[in-house]
C-alpha cells in the first residue's frame, strides 16, 4: 500500500509484496511494472543509495541524489527502505522483509548474492513460497555467470548489434539506451508473474533465472536467424540499410529531421509514387518490385532526395499514410514527447516528488481498463519508509530502529 | 518426470500473425498454457513462407524463423469467413480464458469476433489487443513494420554514430520485446480476474508500451528540456566512461568495454600497461573520463586493435572488468555460455525433420519451460474439434472437406 489516500482502484497486482533489491535499470524497472499495477513494493537500498541515484539525467547537471531522473524514472510507487546486508543485522532485516514477500527481484552479480549469503536456497529456506527474480547480463549459471557485466556487454554478446545495428566494417551500436536491461526487465516480469500466478498449482515458489543477453539471443537474434545457422551455416551482418532485400526501406533525411521510409507491397509503391507527384524516374521497369528496387536503392534515394528535402517530416507521415504507404516520422525525443496522440491516450502523467518539485513522466506502459495501472507516487527518498516498513511491517520499535541505525545495519 | 507449468489449465486463442503476437502466445505457452492459433490455408501468413526452409524444401511448414518465432503455440486452421468458421471460433472461445490479437483498431470487430461478441459468448474473457498505437487516439490507423514502429517513440533519434544522423536497426526489435510484455500484460489481467471474477480488453499499444525504453532520455528532456542524440555506444546517462566498442584481430571483430568505477579504470590502466596518457591525474575521475572520452576512446581503440576478443575478454574478466566479446550469428550455436544453458536446441518437428530453434531462455528452477517445434498447420484440429468442442467424426470431417476447417 502506498501512502496518502486516494481512490484509485486497488490494480490488478494488489495483495502482492514485492522487494526490490536491484540497483540501476534491469530489476528497479521490472518491479516498477509490478509496482505500476497495485503490488506493494518495497525497494531495498544500500545506505549509498542505488547506483542510478548517482547518475544523471538530474535538473541542470547538479549531481543529487535526490533528484535523479533516472532514478525516478524506475522508481515510482514504491515505498522505500535502507538496509545493510552485509551486517549481520541488516541481513537478519533482509530475511525478515523476503520472509513476508511474495517476489523478490534482484540484479546482482550471482557471486555478490552468495558473498551476502542471500543465495536462492538460502532464501527458499526462509520462504519456500517465494519467487526470486535475478535479472543479470549473463545469468546464474554458465561460464560467463562469474564475469562482471553491463547493459552494453549484454547487449553485444546477444549477437544483435553485429547483426543488425551499424555500418558494415565499422562499430557494431547499441540503441542508445539500456536496451538489453529493459529486454531483461520485461521478460523477467512475465516469467516471473507466470511462476506467482501457477504457485499453488506447482508446489511453491521458484528462481527465476534472467539473462538479457541470452533471451535477446534467443527471442530476437536466434528467432529469426538460428535455424538457418544451423542447417546451413547461414550468418548475415549489419548492413547499415534498413532492409537489404526491398528498398525504398531505410531511414532518410528531409527538411526537418528524418523519416522512415517504406514502400515494399505493391500497393505501398504506387501510394508513395502518387504522394511524390508521379515522378516519371519511378515509371521506369527497374522499380517495378521491391526486389529491383532493393538493387538499384542508393539510386532511389537519390532521385527521391529532392522531394523529401522540400517536406518536413510530420507533413511526409501525413500524406503517405493517407495514400496507404507506411513511412512515419523519425521523432526526436521532444516530439514523442508532446504529439498530441499520446496527449489523448493520457500516456503522461504529472508527479509530485519532494525534491524534484512536479515531474512530468511516462504513465502506464499498457492499458487494463478494469484496473487500470500507472505511476501515482513518486520515487522514494532514500530510506524514507524505515519507520513505516521497518516500524509496520516489522512490528519493530522505534528504539529498535534506532538501535539499527546506529549500528550500522540500516 | 511429469511436470506441471505454472500455466496449467489457461487456454489461450491467438489470432496473432507475422511475430509480435505469436511471441505473446508463445510466451505463455512456455509457461504452460494451451495456446490454439487460428489461422487459415486460405490466407497464409507470410512469415510461414519465408526462407530459409527445412532440407531446403519451400512450404508454410518448413520456415526455419518462422518455426523458432512460434515455437510454443499450437494450430488450428479455421476459414473466419465462413460463418461456420467464425461460430467455431466462438464456439472455442467460449472454452478459453485469453484471446490474443494483433491486427489494427476495429479489425476483429469487422470479423465478428470484436470484445462483445467474445464477451456474449464468454463473460469473463480476457481481450489482449497489440495495435501499433493503441485502440484510439489520432494516430490509431497509423502503419508502421515492426522495424520502424520505433521511430514513434523518439528511440530511433538515438541510435546511431556519435555527431552523426541516426542509423536504422535492421530488425524490428520491438516485436519480440512487445510479444514478452504483452504476456505480462495478459497475466496481470489474469490475476485480477482470480482476485474479481473480471475479465477486460487489455488495450497494449506497442508504441508506448516499447516508449518505456528511451525513460531516460524522456527523463532528461523533463527535466532539462534536452532531445537526445545518436552517440555510439557511450553510456546512455554519462554514468560509465570509458563505455564502447573497440576493434579486436581479425575480421569484424570486436570488444565491448564498460567501466563502471574508478577501481575498474585503474585495472584497465594497469592491463594496458599503464601508458602516458592514461596516467593523466584528470582521468582518475569519472567526470575527467567523460570529458575526454572521444580521446579515451581511440586510445583504447589502438590497443585492442592487436588483440584476440575473447584472450582480451578473459584477462580484463580476470581484473574484474566488465568486458565482452562482440558475438556475431556465427558465433552464437558454438558460445560455450549458450552451450552451457541450452540457448539453442535441436527438436524433431512432426513433419520428420531435425531443426534448431531456442529453448527456454528463462531458467526456472521448479518449472524449466517445455518446447515444443513451431506448429504444422491445423495439427491441433483434431483435439480442438473432436475434443474441446466434441464435434462427431461426421460433422468434422464434413467441416474439413467444405474446407471451414481449412
Amino acid at each position: 500500500m502506498t501512502s496518502g489516500t486516494d481512490s484509485r482502484s486497488p490494480g490488478a497486482l494488489a495483495g502482492l509484496r514485492v522487494i526490490d533489491f536491484g540497483q540501476g535499470v534491469s530489476a528497479p524497472h521490472c518491479a516498477r511494472l509490478f509496482a505500476d499495477y497495485g503490488a506493494d513494493v518495497i525497494k531495498v537500498e544500500p545506505r549509498t543509495g542505488d547506483a542510478a541515484r548517482h547518475s544523471g539525467p538530474y535538473p541542470g547537471d547538479l549531481p543529487d541524489q535526490e533528484r535523479s531522473g533516472l532514478f525516478f524514472f524506475h522508481n515510482t510507487n514504491k515505498r522505500g527502505v535502507t538496509c545493510q546486508v552485509e551486517h549481520p543485522e541488516g541481513r537478519r532485516l533482509f530475511l525478515d522483509l523476503v520472509s513476508k514477500a511474495d517476489v523478490l527481484i534482484e540484479n546482482n552479480l550471482p557471486a555478490q548474492m552468495r558473498a551476502w549469503k542471500l543465495d536462492y536456497a538460502t532464501l527458499a529456506a526462509h520462504n519456500p513460497r517465494l519467487v526470486m527474480i535475478s535479472i543479470t547480463p549473463f545469468g546464474q549459471t554458465g561460464p560467463y555467470s562469474e564475469w562482471n557485466g553491463s547493459d552494453l556487454n549484454a547487449y553485444h554478446l546477444s549477437g544483435a548489434s553485429a547483426r543488425y545495428c551499424g555500418r558494415p566494417h565499422e562499430m557494431p551500436l547499441e540503441h542508445g539506451t539500456f536496451s538489453a536491461d529493459y529486454f531483461g526487465s520485461v521478460t523477467g516480469a512475465a516469467w516471473g508473474l507466470g511462476a506467482v500466478f501457477g504457485r499453488d498449482l506447482v508446489g511453491g515458489g521458484q528462481h527465476v533465472d534472467v539473462s538479457s543477453a541470452e533471451a535477446i539471443a534467443a527471442a530476437f537474434v536466434g528467432g529469426q536467424n538460428i535455424g538457418g545457422l544451423a542447417q546451413d551455416g547461414r550468418s548475415d551482418s549489419r548492413t547499415g540499410v534498413g532492409m537489404p532485400l526491398g528498398a525504398p526501406a531505410t531511414i532518410l533525411p528531409c527538411k526537418d529531421g528524418h523519416v522512415w521510409m517504406l514502400a515494399l507491397e505493391p500497393g505501398q509503391w504506387k501510394g508513395l509514387r502518387k504522394v511524390m507527384g508521379d515522378p516519371e524516374w519511378a515509371n521506369l521497369e527497374m522499380f517495378n518490385d521491391m526486389y529491383t528496387r532493393a538493387q538499384n536503392a542508393d539510386l532511389i534515394y537519390e532521385l527521391m532526395a529532392d522531394w523529401l528535402m522540400a517536406h518536413g517530416k510530420m507533413e511526409l507521415m501525413e500524406m503517405c499514410q493517407a495514400a496507404g504507404c507506411p513511412v512515419t516520422a523519425v521523432f526526436t525525443i521532444e516530439e514523442a514527447a508532446r504529439h498530441p496522440h499520446l496527449q489523448a491516450r493520457d500516456y503522461f502523467v504529472d508527479i509530485e516528488h519532494p525534491a524534484l518539485g512536479r515531474v512530468h513522466s511516462l504513465g502506464a506502459p499498457f492499458k487494463l481498463p478494469a484496473s487500470p495501472g500507472g505511476p501515482h507516487s513518486p520515487a522514494p527518498l532514500l530510506g524514507q519508509h524505515n519507520q513505516e516498513v521497518y516500524g509496520g511491517l516489522l512490528g519493530l520499535s522505534a528504539a529498535e530502529i534506532e538501535r539499527l541505525q546506529a549500528l550500522g545495519a540500516l | 518426470m511429469t511436470n506441471t507449468l505454472p500455466l496449467k489449465g489457461i487456454r489461450v486463442i491467438n489470432f496473432g500473425w507475422v511475430w509480435a503476437g505469436p511471441v505473446v502466445g508463445q510466451t505463455l505457452g512456455f509457461l504452460g498454457a494451451e495456446v490454439l492459433k487460428i489461422e487459415s490455408r486460405a490466407r497464409i501468413d507470410m512469415t510461414r513462407n519465408l526462407p530459409p526452409f527445412a532440407e531446403g524444401i519451400p512450404g508454410p511448414d518448413r520456415s526455419l524463423s518462422n518455426h523458432a518465432c512460434w515455437a510454443g503455440n499450437g494450430s488450428v486452421t479455421l476459414d473466419l469467413k465462413h460463418a461456420e468458421g467464425l461460430e467455431l471460433a466462438l464456439r472455442l472461445i467460449a472454452e478459453s480464458d485469453v484471446v490474443i490479437e494483433n491486427f489494427g483498431p476495429g479489425v476483429m470487430e469487422r470479423l465478428g469476433i470484436g470484445y462483445e461478441s467474445l464477451r456474449a459468448v464468454k463473460p469473463d474473457i480476457i481481450l489482449f489487443s497489440m495495435p501499433a498505437a493503441g485502440l484510439y487516439g489520432p494516430l490509431e490507423h497509423v502503419r508502421t513494420y515492426g522495424l520502424s514502429l520505433t521511430s514513434l517513440t523518439g528511440l530511433d533519434s538515438l541510435v546511431g554514430y556519435k555527431g552523426e544522423t541516426p542509423i536504422p536497426v535492421e530488425n524490428a526489435y520491438s516485436d519480440p520485446f512487445a510479444g514478452i510484455f504483452g504476456s505480462f500484460a495478459i497475466l496481470t489481467a489474469l490475476t485480477h480476474r482470480r482476485n474479481s471474477g473480471e475479465g477486460q480488453h487489455i488495450d497494449f499499444s506497442q508504441q508506448e508500451a516499447v516508449m518505456q525504453m528511451v525513460g531516460p532520455a524522456y527523463m532528461d528532456y523533463a527535466l532539462n528540456g534536452r532531445s537526445g542524440k545518436p552517440k555510439g555506444n557511450q553510456h546512455p546517462t554519462a554514468a560509465a566512461a570509458p563505455h564502447g566498442v573497440f576493434p579486436c584481430s581479425g575480421d569484424d571483430r570486436w570488444i565491448a568495454i564498460a567501466i563502471g568505477s574508478d577501481a575498474e579504470w585503474a585495472a584497465l590502466v594497469a592491463e594496458m600497461g599503464a601508458p602516458a596518457w592514461a596516467t593523466e591525474p584528470a582521468l582518475a575521475t569519472l567526470a575527467g573520463r567523460v570529458q575526454a572520452i572521444d580521446q579515451l576512446h581511440a586510445e583504447i581503440a589502438k590497443w585492442t586493435r592487436s588483440h584476440h576478443d575473447r584472450a582480451l575478454t578473459d584477462r580484463l574478466q580476470a581484473v574484474g572488468i566488465a568486458a565482452t566479446p562482440v558475438l556475431k550469428v556465427a558465433d552464437l550455436l558454438d558460445d560455450p555460455h549458450y552451450r552451457a544453458r541450452d540457448t539453442f536446441i535441436e527438436v524433431r518437428h512432426p513433419l520428420g525433420f531435425d531443426e534448431t530453434i531456442y529453448g527456454g531462455y528463462v531458467k526456472m528452477s521448479r518449472t524449466p519451460a517445455v518446447v515444443k517445434p513451431g506448429p504444422v498447420m491445423g495439427q491441433d484440429n483434431d483435439h480442438a474439434f473432436l475434443n474441446i468442442l466434441g464435434l462427431g467424426e461426421e460433422e468434422y470431417q464434413r467441416l474439413k472437406e467444405s474446407r471451414v476447417i481449412y
